[in-house]
């Protein structure tokens, strides 16, 4: 860093004490806002300013600048404190021909904050800028050039190229390291001026050759910001955007990294997250050469190296064939830094050695900092609960921390208990829940209970739960009874010794609708084994109107009819007493259901029976809230608000403020595929009305409950349905192979099972191809998106397709099982007709070079356009043909 | 980073904005007051709900500085942890600047803040957040006294931290080994958690370009080499150095050497998990008479050597909100009681090792309670104290070398200290 040599430095203008303090205790109180104040005048004061200044303006004598200052600084604080003393604009501009560097500051934030509103005025303005650009002194020069850029004045960015490019080959770093920001900022306010005055060029020239690192670092973010967003209309841009992620750049940057500043470092480290490394030996060396950031004293660059760490694993477990997130962890202590690169051959290495840095951080830094460390490693935890089960005693929580630290903590707690430290997590769990104030021990009540579903130890853990109920606090009889239905509902074996507990519970002394609906649940599905539940349901649906939530009054008609239908005689008062409050219900839901059971009853009994009291079989895994692919999503921004929100930045930021290299959201959507565009939707409706599910006895629940087993989630079933791709989550994503039957790998075979009626050809034969394709190719969905934004697009065309394919491409199943039969295999697909959009990949039989292709069917005008990324550039032609003819023999005989 | 800052604001306690500097010009400051004052409304909403909080497609991140609130607001997806480390870099420039951040401190200095904030961020990416090199070009008057002009830094400087041409008179170094350590005792009396963090400071005084070399004890070196020491090894979990530390050097030989910048700065930092002995316990016997009294008999035993002694102790013992009319006896030292703590504060000015110091209190408690049950936020006992020239983990400066070429004599000054950090016992 080089703060420019001043020829003229002078001090700043501030004082701890000075006029500021007694101008504006002049007006009474210094806390009260003159503007506000009645008693302040301001139109006389600004005028009486405007005197002042100009009467200094021409002025040479000795000491005028001591009082312009005295005056500059009395009008950036009214304008600071919200008056308008835009009407000085000239005056001031008259008073800034000095060489003053602090007078110069302060007309250049005066003069910041009002050009903008009067374009008129910042015309003006743009002449003594501009000439400021030129001055002797770098640090004046640097700030004029700063002023211009943030003038924000469409109009007038033609004054800004001339100052720009002359900045940027200053000789002075500060004056570059402004200018290079000054770009960007052009590049906002007009990006064709930018692009067309060549500036990103002149940038990236900087960026590899500046001797000083912070322009470096500054050109960074200034070409990675223009190039993603130059990326959406241009290719050349977005090869840009990929040479960025080259080889020779990351290197370069790497080697330099010990010169950038902390924050210029974490910039540096981001981008190197991104890069994919060609083979092991580049991995172990970026790591080795990156150790030691892991003891630097800024945890933001701690947490970037992580980030770096953790994608180069990612990348290093691809290679190994295993999917991503399926780590595979061994207890292992490790200690000091690593010197042998071997050591990181596991990932479970690169584990432990983040670990200890970030547990250092969740207990130094101050509580906000815990806060997004914490948001981290729950991220990791969930990723390998085992890694951190060791260390949970870091999770504690100390008595005077905030709430959302303690949050966090408890689910951390939650997410790291396993067989052997569960006794402890639970204990200590048991002191919040007692101990501390009401909503911790809410909190802690249901981390208990989400660890007794985890299946840890659930016999200690019931007795705890049960022994929470005799405390006889209503918030924690209130969320343990919700949590006693859904362990109930887990292990209904537990339901003899729950019962008893519950039985004693009086309903009068549960408010809480949650917990009123569980207990009214409890009665009516265990209503033979509670001696009195008749009876309590029948004073419940007595005092009807007292009930005021829906929630409630929907379980209590349907508890009344499952005990009615167990023991009739005892309940048949109180079914009488349900229905009809239920039939005059304002509520709709409540009113439906209730004359919904009256028609059921009244029609048969039997069948009632079979509706209100199906057998169930016990919930093995309740929905989880999240799919895979999100997580994984989130995983891949990692060190980003998306960890700390628990969503993909998709979610929360708009189109155009994504960041760079942004995940491109076309190819995101598809991936998601058809099935998992509703699992968005499900996770953010899931997000909007519970934000745990887990504990809900909402009724949607209810009736998914028993059924949830299978659709959601359980991969294994679909794996003798989904013997096309070989990953789980990629079975998970391309939802259109779950309706394939079974597909054998021989390519003769499916065009039989297209029944289509044509013949069978043998394509692969047909035009025997010099390339080998590979007929198992793996690809996992993360992989393929990284390629995807890295590789630059080798051949773009336009195909065609015939019209008997188009005939065919009533879904895009049967295009994905023909190319299959090429050895090309789809990764995602979507659309409507008459566009559809796929990705393939294909990999050559001999190594494990891949190709990647976009293609996007227009079925009415039969045409393909086609993009093909390839690791192997050579051969990208080659595979262009093969892919060609695969396309256009779709559907022929 | 992965996103840029849209923009910059300093807040005043009832959030409304004092300064702020809008980077991207894509979140205005009505906005974000808007925002923030809504959300100060909802009392304990920002207890629970975090310091990062989304609205209206922004993102805001605040801390609290006194009676200050800084905040950043952004639309893009940002790196969260490190803009909170920069909102607290923030708060330590002003600090250095303006001696405390505070409202009549930014109200006072508009124009520096101003330019403060500019030179720490450009167009919502952080730049420069180091005082002394920010110090280098952003003057307040209290350097206009100064004398003696600096000459530049060399462009392509390879100590950033330090400007050349620094002299003193005389030359001088202190070193302060502080240790704080934290516990936690759950209500049976067995010890859940208990670490150590220590930290070396330094604050230095010398002219030129110092090169230093810092040697501790051997159990330390042998530790970190790898070595497998028995018994009193010190198992350092995380070591973190000042960025002028050779790290590649301490890697390769385990020695620290480093250039110091000038003024005061933490050298290394380093966390150790390993249990130790509660230094001083304290155990409470609480006897409850329903509406009328509450007796508390505390015994406090200090647990380390008799040459050592704690200072400063001061024992934080909770006791009901309602109770009132304390009568305390205290075999050492003087009890208080604290309202507004709901506590009973017992300070002993110094506690010799090896010792055990009663205290007896009684208080009046309502003879009539609300309806509502008051629920019991059973705090724990809090601990605070200072033991000087005693470290627990038993780290050593064994030397430190200055050698400068100008070749001036230098003495250190070394200093150890362990205190309580977060130190809770949940005896009562």
């Amino acid at each position: 860093m080089a703060p420019p040599d001043q020829s003229h430095r002078s001090p700043s203008p501030s004082q701890p004490s000075g006029t500021a303090r007694a101008e504006s205790n002049g007006t009474g109180n210094s806390n009260s806002n003159p503007k506000s104040n009645p008693n302040f005048d301001s139109k006389g004061e600004v005028s009486d300013l405007k005197m002042q200044l100009r009467q200094l303006a021409g002025s040479r004598a000795q000491g005028t600048d001591d009082s312009k200052r005295e005056l500059f600084k009395k009008v950036i604080s009214y304008m600071t404190i919200g008056i308008d003393v835009s009407s000085v604009f000239s005056e001031m501009v008259m008073c800034s021909a000095t060489s003053d560097i602090v007078l110069k500051k302060m007309c250049y934030l005066y003069v910041g904050n009002y050009a903008r509103y009067n374009p008129d005025l910042s015309l003006l303005t743009i002449n003594f800028l501009q000439r400021d650009c030129k001055d002797e002194d770098p640090m004046i020069r640097g700030l004029a050039l700063r002023s211009l850029c943030t003038l924000r004045v469409a109009n007038l960015v033609e004054y800004l190229v001339g100052p720009l490019g002359s900045g940027l080959k200053d000789g002075n770093s500060y004056v570059r390291m402004v200018a290079a920001v000054g770009v960007l900022k052009l590049y906002h306010i007009s990006s064709s001026t930018c692009m067309d005055a060549d500036f990103p060029v002149t940038l990236k020239h900087l960026m590899l050759n500046d001797p000083d690192a912070q322009v470096v670092a500054n050109c960074l973010c200034a070409l990675q910001e223009i190039w993603s967003l130059e990326a959406t209309t241009s290719d050349e841009a977005s090869r840009e955007r990929e040479v960025l992620l080259s080889k020779p750049v990351i290197y370069y940057l790497l080697n330099r990294i010990k010169e950038f500043s902390e924050w210029a470092q974490c910039i540096v480290l981001e981008l190197v997250s991104k890069y994919v490394p060609t083979d092991s030996n580049e991995i172990f060396d970026i790591m080795n050469l990156l150790e030691d950031r892991l003891q630097h004293a800024n945890g933001a660059v701690v947490l970037a190296t992580v980030k770096v760490f953790l994608q180069l694993t990612l990348s290093m477990t691809d290679t190994h064939q295993q999917g991503p997130g399926k780590l595979f962890i061994v207890q292992g202590q490790h200690q000091g830094p690593l010197q042998d690169p071997q050591h990181y051959l596991h990932p479970v290495q690169v584990y432990e050695r983040i670990k200890a840095p970030l547990l250092t951080q969740v207990s130094s830094g101050s509580p906000e900092q815990s806060y997004a460390v914490l948001s981290h490693l729950h991220l990791l935890v969930m990723r390998a609960p085992i890694l951190f089960s060791t260390d949970y005693k870091h999770f504690y929580c100390q008595y005077n921390e905030p709430f959302y630290v303690k949050k966090l903590k408890l689910e951390m707690l939650t997410a790291v208990a396993n067989e052997s430290n569960t006794y402890e997590i639970v204990t200590e769990l048991c002191e919040y829940a007692a101990n501390v104030d009401i909503p911790m021990a809410r909190e802690s009540i249901r981390a208990v209970g989400k660890i007794a579903l985890q299946q840890y130890d659930v016999n200690a853990i019931v007795d705890r739960l049960l022994q929470f109920l005799e405390m006889e606090k209503d918030y924690v009889t209130a969320e343990t009874l919700v949590l006693v239905k859904d362990l109930l509902r887990k292990y209904p074996q537990w339901s003899h010794d729950c019962i008893a507990v519950v039985g004693n519970i009086s309903s009068k002394n549960v408010q809480e609708p949650k917990a009123k609906a569980a207990l009214i649940w409890m009665l009516g599905e265990y209503a033979q084994d509670m001696q009195d539940a008749p009876y309590v349901l029948e004073s419940l649906a007595e005092n009807w109107d007292d009930e005021h939530s829906a929630e409630v009054r929907l379980h209590l008609l349907t508890a009344v009819l499952k005990c009615f239908l167990r023991r009739p005689p005892e309940t048949q008062k109180a079914l009488g007493a349900a229905l009809a409050a239920g039939l005059s219900d304002f509520h709709q839901d409540v009113h439906d259901r209730a004359l919904f059971y009256y028609r059921l009853l009244q029609y048969k009994v039997s069948v009632a029976e079979r509706v209100a009291n199906p057998p169930k079989q016990a919930v093995s895994v309740f929905a989880d809230t999240q799919s895979s692919e999100i997580k994984d999503r989130i995983f891949d921004e990692f060190n980003s608000l998306a960890v700390v929100y628990q969503k993909p930045s998709y979610m929360f930021t708009d189109k155009e403020h994504r960041g760079p290299f942004a995940f491109s959201e076309e190819l995101g959507n598809l991936s998601i595929g058809a099935e998992s565009a509703e699992n968005i939707v499900s996770a953010q409706r899931v997000e909007a009305n519970d934000q745990d599910l887990l504990l809900s006895t909402s009724e949607k629940e209810e009736s998914r409950g028993p059924s949830n087993n299978g659709s959601a989630y359980s991969a294994p079933s679909y794996d003798s349905s989904a013997p096309l791709v070989a990953s789980h989550a990629q079975s998970e994503l391309v939802s259109l192979d779950q309706t394939l039957p079974q597909a054998p790998q021989a390519s003769s075979a499916f065009d039989d099972l297209l029944g289509l009626g044509f013949a069978v050809t043998p394509a692969p034969a047909a035009s025997p191809p010099p390339l080998r394709l590979n007929a198992k190719a793996v690809l996992d969905p993360n992989t393929f998106q990284q390629k995807w934004r890295q590789l630059p697009v080798s051949t773009s065309q336009e195909g065609s397709i015939t019209p008997q394919g188009v005939a065919a491409l009533t879904t895009p199943q049967a295009l994905l099982r023909h190319m299959q039969g090429h050895f090309i295999h789809c990764i995602a697909s979507g659309g409507q007709a008459p566009n559809f959009k796929f990705f393939f990949f294909a990999q050559k039989a001999e190594e494990s070079s891949t190709f990647l292709v976009e293609c996007i069917i227009n079925s009415s005008s039969c045409k393909a356009q086609i993009k093909i990324k390839a690791d192997d550039q050579g051969s990208s032609h080659a595979f262009v043909a093969l892919f060609q003819s695969a396309l256009s023999s779709f559907g022929m005989s | 980073m992965a996103g840029a800052t849209s923009a910059l604001f300093i807040l005043d306690i009832k959030g409304r904005c004092l300064i702020s500097r809008n980077y991207r010009g894509d979140v205005t400051s009505v906005q974000a007051e808007r925002f923030f004052t809504k959300l100060l409304e909802k009392e304990g909403d920002v207890e629970s709900q975090g310091p990062v909080r989304y609205d209206d497609g922004v993102t805001y991140m605040f801390i609290q500085h006194n009676n200050v609130y800084l905040m950043t607001a952004s639309r893009q997806n940002c790196n969260a942890a490190s803009l909170i480390l920069f909102l607290y870099n923030v708060v330590d420039v002003f600090r250095c600047y303006f001696e405390e951040l505070e409202e009549e401190s930014i109200r006072d200095n508009f124009v520096v803040v101003y330019e403060l904030l500019d030179e720490m961020m450009d167009f919502g990416y952080p730049q420069y957040t180091d005082a002394n090199i920010l110090s280098e070009f952003i003057k307040t008057d209290a350097y206009r006294m100064e004398v003696t002009q600096r000459p530049p830094m060399a462009l392509t400087n390879a100590v950033s931290w330090r400007s050349e041409g620094i002299y003193y008179s005389s030359n001088e170094v202190f070193l302060d080994v502080v240790e704080s350590v934290n516990i936690l005792v759950n209500s049976n009396g067995q010890i859940i958690r208990s670490d150590v963090m220590g930290a070396i400071k330094m604050r230095t005084y010398l002219s030129g370009m110092p090169e230093c070399k810092l040697g501790l004890n051997d159990r330390v070196l042998l530790e970190a080499q790898g070595g497998t020491t028995k018994g009193k090894a010190i198992d350092m979990d995380d070591i973190k150095f000042h960025q002028c530390v050779r790290l590649a050097r301490f890697d390769s030989d385990r020695t620290i050497s480093f250039i110091p910048p000038d003024g005061s700065f933490d050298l290394m930092t380093y966390r150790i998990s390993t249990q130790v002995k509660p230094l001083i316990w304290v155990e409470a016997q609480v006897v409850r008479h329903a509406r009328s009294r509450v007796e508390i008999m505390v015994k406090a035993r200090s647990q380390f050597k008799e040459r050592s002694s704690a200072n400063h102790v001061e024992i934080e013992l909770p006791v009901p909100c309602d109770a009132s009319n304390p009568n305390v006896r205290t075999s050492m030292g003087r009890a208080k009681y604290a309202p507004e703590k709901d506590a009973l504060l017992w300070k002993i000015r110094t506690f010799p090792g090896n010792k055990e110091y009663m205290l007896a209190a009684e208080l009046r408690l309502p003879s009539v309670t609300s309806e509502e049950a008051v629920s019991d936020r059973k705090a724990p006992i809090r601990v605070k104290f200072e033991i000087p020239y005693f470290t627990v983990s038993g780290i050593q400066v064994r030397f430190l070398k200055i050698i400068e070429k100008s070749g001036y004599q230098t003495l250190p000054w070394v200093r150890y200290l362990t205190v309580a950090g977060e130190y809770e016992l949940r005896l009562i």
